[in-house]
C-alpha cells in the first residue's frame, strides 16, 4: 500500500461534491490484496487481542481453519478498495452511521472486490446526506459482508 | 454451544473494556484504515465549522466506535460457537483526544428461525462523563452447527 496517498486534500478537486452523486450508480472500485500485516494492523488499532487473529496454531484448531480478520474490517477495505478520487474521501465528510451483514470472514490472502453506489441522497435540516451501499467479495465471488451507511456531505 | 443459547436472558448485560482515546490512538486509526480525513488530523482545519457543526479541534473517527463495538461482539460471540451477523450503529457525540470510551450490550430478545436461533441486543457506547456516543443494534447468530453455518 505504499502508492496509498494520505493526503485527502490532493485529490479533492476531483471528487464528486453532492450535487454530483447519482443515485444507483456504481462507484469506481479496486481489488485489493487483504495481508495478514493489514490485518493485524488494524486489530491493534482498537485493541483486538483474539488468538484467531494472530495465532495460526490456536486458529486452524477451531471450526475457522485459519487465522481471519474480525468483522469490521470492513473499515479499512471501504478506503483499501476505492481511488483516490472517490468522494467518500473528501475532507470534511462526516460519518452519521452505518449498518453491516457479516455472511463469512476475510481471510489474509484474499483478494477483496467491492461493489458500491450512492443508493440514496438527501437534504434534511440544512445538512446534504449520501446514503452508500456496499457489498465486499472475496476472489472467489463469495459475499463476505454487506452495509450501508449514511454521510453528511462538506458543503 | 447450545447451553449459551439456553442459559441466555433478555437483560443480560455484555461490557466491553475501556478505550482510552489519544492523538496516538486516532493517528494509528488512521493508518489501519486508511482513512485520512483532516477531521481526525488537522486542528487548525478542525476549527472551522461543518455547516451547522462545530468540532473545535480533531476528532475521533466514528467507526472506531464500530470497531470497538464488534470486538466487545466478537470476545461474547466466539467462546459460545456463536456468529457476530449484524450491527448497526448511529453516532450521537463526537469523541476527542483524552476522553475515555467503553462499549456495552444488552440483550434484548432471542429468537428461533427455521434453521437457526438469533440473540439481538442493543449496544452503545458513552465516555468517562456517561454521554452517550453511539447507539445501536445487533444480532449474534448462535447456529446449531458453527462448521456448517462458516461455510455456507
Amino acid at each position: 500500500m505504499t502508492e496509498f496517498e494520505t493526503d485527502f486534500w490532493k485529490d479533492a478537486a476531483r471528487r464528486k461534491v453532492w450535487d454530483q452523486l447519482v443515485p444507483g450508480e456504481p462507484r469506481a472500485t479496486l481489488p485489493y490484496l487483504l495481508t495478514l500485516d493489514a490485518i493485524q494492523k488494524y486489530c491493534r488499532s482498537v485493541g483486538e487481542t483474539h488468538p484467531l487473529y494472530f495465532d495460526e496454531a490456536y486458529a486452524k484448531r477451531t471450526p475457522y481453519g485459519g487465522i481471519v480478520a474480525p468483522p469490521s474490517i470492513h473499515i479499512l477495505l471501504m478506503f483499501a478498495c476505492t481511488p483516490a478520487d472517490d468522494w467518500m474521501r473528501s475532507p470534511g465528510t462526516i460519518n452519521a452511521g452505518q449498518s453491516w451483514s457479516y455472511v463469512r470472514p476475510a481471510r489474509p490472502g484474499d483478494t477483496i472486490t467491492l461493489q458500491a453506489r450512492c443508493l440514496d441522497k438527501f437534504i434534511r435540516k440544512d445538512r446534504l446526506f449520501a446514503v452508500h451501499d456496499n457489498v465486499f467479495f472475496n476472489q472467489h465471488g463469495q459475499v463476505i459482508c454487506a452495509g450501508r451507511g449514511q454521510t453528511i456531505r462538506p458543503m | 454451544m447450545s447451553q449459551g443459547f439456553d442459559s441466555i436472558q433478555p437483560g443480560d448485560v455484555v461490557e466491553g473494556p475501556k478505550f482510552a482515546v489519544t492523538r496516538e490512538t486516532i493517528r494509528d486509526f488512521c493508518d489501519a484504515s486508511l482513512d485520512y480525513n483532516p477531521l481526525h488530523l488537522d486542528d487548525k482545519y478542525m476549527e472551522g465549522s461543518f455547516g451547522k457543526t462545530s468540532f473545535g479541534g480533531v476528532i475521533m473517527h466514528g467507526m472506531t466506535n464500530f470497531g470497538l463495538l464488534t470486538r466487545m461482539l466478537t470476545d461474547w460471540a466466539y467462546p459460545q460457537g456463536a456468529l457476530h451477523r449484524r450491527l448497526e450503529t448511529r453516532w450521537r457525540a463526537p469523541v476527542r483526544p483524552g476522553d475515555t470510551i467503553q462499549p456495552m450490550a444488552r440483550v434484548t430478545r432471542k429468537q428461533a428461525t427455521h434453521q437457526s436461533r438469533w440473540v439481538l441486543l442493543d449496544v452503545d457506547i458513552r465516555n468517562q462523563s456517561g454521554v452517550l456516543i453511539a447507539t445501536g443494534e445487533a444480532m449474534v447468530e448462535f447456529p446449531h452447527d458453527l462448521t456448517a453455518a462458516l461455510s455456507i
